[in-house]
């Protein structure tokens, strides 16, 4: 099983590499996408590789020409390694998120690599509107003509649901790795879930089913340290925390049983219809999304980020709840009060750590972490 | 989108800078600052009127609330009204204190911070502060909404800001959300208004303006007039016709005018109601730049140096930045906020039915359009006006204006301009940098002055 982990970590370590491998190895097309919210099955069923493009570790340079340093680690990073060439791989770029900083990295992305297709497809951000679903279907519908026109062949609705099926696999198992973890019956760090989960957004699906397929009977049945305090993370939209932010966690005498995480538990929380028009049922898809983990980029008018949380943290038996939030990150910085409201009213203990591309001041962040721990765990005892 | 009517800021004393010259703005603005006052006295009456408010935020929708008789607020307006007069300071340390970081859009937490400071004093039960500003106090007490309506070109942050403030009332207030996305502008046929996706995108944002009558209809109980529309329409696109022709007698040098002049006309073609007000005030507008053409005289004095204005406006700061322009002779000619925006195709509007034509003008806001299609229309104003380099506002909270500066940039120097980057915010004054923008701005100026003694 640690060889699986090991693999999955790699991969999470170097997404682009793994592309460029796969691509020697299948002389086969890589697509980029831009998260949160584009479903990769289509682009699979064309017959690529879809990739989330990620963060990486590097300070940003180059980029600094194109982009301010207020804007989002993510953002900020991806620009930057759109200019170091690191995009090189990619065969096209699908696109269609609603934040405001990735739509002007879209276009940075566009005049520094005129070559790259950009499948350029704005999905509705009213998910409650009358026009939602019309309007979802005639995205992706025209996303559909588009990839077919990319790889010069049209693409079967037979393929769109196989691919469908694949990924719902991919997820489901993903989801019994959390079912598993909030029973307390397996062990798995952040890290390594988020190892898991970072791994499914670049490696081939199939490739990736087949190791999830060993890991989840495998992994040894074990819990977590009784007395470790648990925690709950939340946030944290586009990219993934850095790692040593979350082993500060488990370093502090805590375990994570459960997350919102959209390197986590927001990427798998919810499947596509596999009968039916496959259009119909990716737009259902999307649209039905905030129904489940609600996002702040797609605030639905009826339902509310704390209110999930507050039903989560205690369904998880968490005994507190760490926000991770990405510096700069405008929907998180928005609906962050109202999360903080619901958790003080209630008084559950909570923790803002808020986290920046380069480096962070990791003592005194430890500190933090350590008294929260102590909070929590005292809050317990009484 | 938004707008001021007068600034005050620009009679403080500050270090001299330059020649110590200030701008000749026009008085035919004066009359802007009139009307101003009359429409948010005219809102705050307007619960006793039994009139049922909206709350909006983003592109100019007001005709179709004008047409159907309910009075509007537009939150951009309030933060840029509140920044304008120095009040922003107490709403944002309110946001703060409620948990909204200061890199989130200032004019969102401005609104909502002050929006907090009514909700408080409602749930206190006390009345008002000793008033400094008798006025600014009656326009601070701003009705609250019946209905909330969010129709905000490309940017997310815009659209979110509407999502708290639905929350801040509880959810009580019945809210519609409009979606005009952003014209990409990446299919084969794609350009300036024309191409499938701009056919498509109109009716797409024309369709939920009809739905948004719907919208009003049900929750007001009365039909919407659509003969009214059009009505109110014909005077919106005159001032608009009269604003743009004002706006290109500006190619004479000196130039009568200069973009701080057009900064405070934004209000008349933003939110103030389409009557004869707003066709007089451009009339008053256009026969100034006349005269002044006709006697030679400048928005700045001795007129070296023509610019242009790039990125969201720091409302703090209109007067401040007027007159630091004018004092190395620098006019500002042109800017992508007021000479890319407000109606600024007046002709896509037909009387007869205007709905279409309206969405378009909404589609085509300074930000919504993709880079190129948008930076090919900036190159083409700059060279229309003749404009020497370009100053790019880099408004920290407002990465709606801050996107592709970069790109905008690039192109200048590409076309032989010069381009100097700025540190401000559209109303949080804190992140405003005067030293930066000296030393940039006579760099500036001394690169222009070489340039042509070289050529
Ligand atoms: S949603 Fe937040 S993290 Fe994602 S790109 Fe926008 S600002 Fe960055
Ligand atoms: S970030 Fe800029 S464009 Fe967006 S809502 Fe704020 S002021 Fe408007």
């Amino acid at each position: 099983m640690d060889e699986i982990l090991a693999t999955m970590a790699a991969v999470a370590a170097d997404p682009l590499g793994y592309a460029r491998q796969w691509k020697q190895e299948t002389q086969g097309r890589v697509i980029g996408l831009f998260p949160m919210h584009f479903p990769g099955e289509l682009a699979h069923a064309a017959g690529a590789l879809p990739v989330i493009l990620q963060e990486d570790d590097e300070p940003v340079t180059v980029g600094q020409a194109q982009v301010f340093n207020f804007y989002c680690g993510y953002n900020r990073s991806i620009i930057d390694q759109a200019l170091r060439g690191e995009f090189e791989v990619l065969d096209a770029i699908l696109f269609g998120d609603h934040c405001v900083q990735l739509l002007g990295t879209a276009d940075v992305i566009r005049a520094s690599l005129p070559k790259l297709p950009i499948l350029f497809n704005q999905l509705c951000s009213i998910l409650d509107a009358e026009w939602a679903k019309a309007e979802t279907t005639r995205t992706f519908s025209q996303l559909w003509k588009e990839l077919e026109a990319l790889i010069g062949q049209p693409i079967t609705p037979t393929q769109v649901q196989a691919s469908i099926r694949l990924f719902n696999r991919n997820r489901a198992l993903i989801r019994q790795l959390y079912d598993l973890r909030r029973a307390g019956q397996i062990a798995l760090t952040g890290r390594q879930m988020q190892d898991v989960v970072k791994s499914s957004m670049v490696m081939d699906r199939a490739q990736h089913t087949a190791l999830l397929e060993k890991l989840v009977p495998g992994l040894e049945r074990r819990g977590p340290p009784a007395d470790a305090v648990r925690v709950f993370l939340s946030g944290h939209l586009c990219h993934a925390p850095k790692l040593p932010v979350l082993d500060l966690v488990e370093e502090c005498g805590g375990v994570v049983v459960d997350d919102d995480l959209y390197h986590g538990f927001r990427f798998v929380f919810w499947d596509v219809a596999e009968t039916g028009d496959p259009v119909e049922a990716l737009a259902d898809w999307y649209q039905l999304r905030s129904t489940k983990v609600p996002c702040p980029t797609r605030a639905v008018k009826s339902l509310d980020w704390e209110d999930y949380l507050l039903r989560n943290v205690r369904a998880s038996g968490a005994q507190g709840l760490i926000v991770l939030m990405a510096k700069f990150c405008e929907p998180h910085m928005y609906f962050y009060p109202e999360i903080k409201d619901a958790f003080d009213r209630n008084g559950i203990p909570h923790l803002l750590v808020e986290t920046e591309h380069e480096e962070m001041p990791m003592e005194a962040l430890k500190t933090r972490v350590e008294t929260f721990i102590e909070i929590a765990r005292r809050r317990m005892a009484a | 989108m938004q707008m001021v009517a007068e600034t005050q800021e620009r009679s403080k004393a500050g270090p001299v800078f330059g020649n110590g010259e200030r701008a000749n703005r026009l008085k035919a603005t004066r009359f802007g600052g009139k009307l101003v006052n009359d429409y948010w006295e005219s809102l705050f009456a307007a619960k006793e009127q039994g009139k049922k408010v909206v709350w909006y935020n983003g592109t100019y929708i007001p005709p179709f609330f004008h047409a159907h008789d309910v009075a509007w607020v537009h939150g951009e307006a309030w933060s840029a009204m509140l920044s304008a007069k120095h009040r922003e300071v107490t709403a944002q340390a309110r946001g703060d204190q409620k948990g909204y970081d200061r890199e989130l859009c200032s004019y969102a937490r401005t609104h909502i911070g002050q929006l907090l400071i009514e909700l408080d004093k409602v749930k206190s039960g006390t009345s008002d502060m000793a008033p400094d500003d008798p006025r600014i106090e009656t326009l601070l007490k701003l009705p609250p909404p019946d209905m909330i309506i969010n129709a905000y070109p490309y940017c997310s942050s815009g659209q979110q800001w509407d999502d708290i403030t639905y929350r801040l009332f509880g959810k009580k207030v019945p809210m519609m959300t409009i979606s005009i996305p952003l014209l990409w502008g990446g299919r084969p046929d794609a350009g300036y208004l024309r191409g499938e996706e701009w056919h498509e995108r109109s009716r797409y944002v024309a369709d939920q303006l009809v739905a948004m009558t719907k919208f009003m209809e049900e929750h007001t109980g009365r039909k919407f007039d659509f003969d009214r529309l059009s009505e109110v329409m014909g005077y919106i696109k005159k001032a608009a016709q009269l604003r743009l022709e004002a706006m290109d007698l500006c190619t004479a040098q000196p130039s009568p005018a200069s973009f701080f002049d057009w900064i405070v006309s934004i209000a008349p073609v933003n939110f103030l109601p389409g009557d004869q007000n707003i066709v007089t005030y451009f009339e008053g507008v256009l026969a100034e730049c006349k005269e002044r053409i006709a006697r030679g005289e400048g928005a700045v004095k001795d007129e070296k140096y023509r610019l242009f204005f790039d990125g969201m406006m720091n409302w703090n700061k209109v007067g401040w930045l007027a007159d630091k322009f004018a004092a190395v002779n620098a006019c500002v000619v042109a800017g992508r906020y007021t000479h890319m925006s407000f109606w600024q195709e007046p002709e896509l509007i037909d009387l007869e039915n205007p709905v279409l034509g309206m969405a378009q003008n909404y589609l085509i806001c300074p930000n919504n359009h993709g880079a190129p299609i948008m930076i090919g229309e900036i190159e083409r104003i700059c060279d229309k006006f003749k404009i020497d380099g370009m100053v790019m506002h880099a408004a920290r909270t407002c990465r709606g204006m801050t996107n592709s500066q970069f790109l905008i940039a690039d192109s200048a120097k590409r076309h032989g301009r010069q381009a100097l980057f700025f540190e401000g915010d559209v109303a949080d004054e804190s992140f405003y940098k005067d030293e930066l923008l000296n030393v940039r701005l006579e760099a500036m100026v001394e690169a222009l002055d070489a340039k042509a003694r070289a050529a």
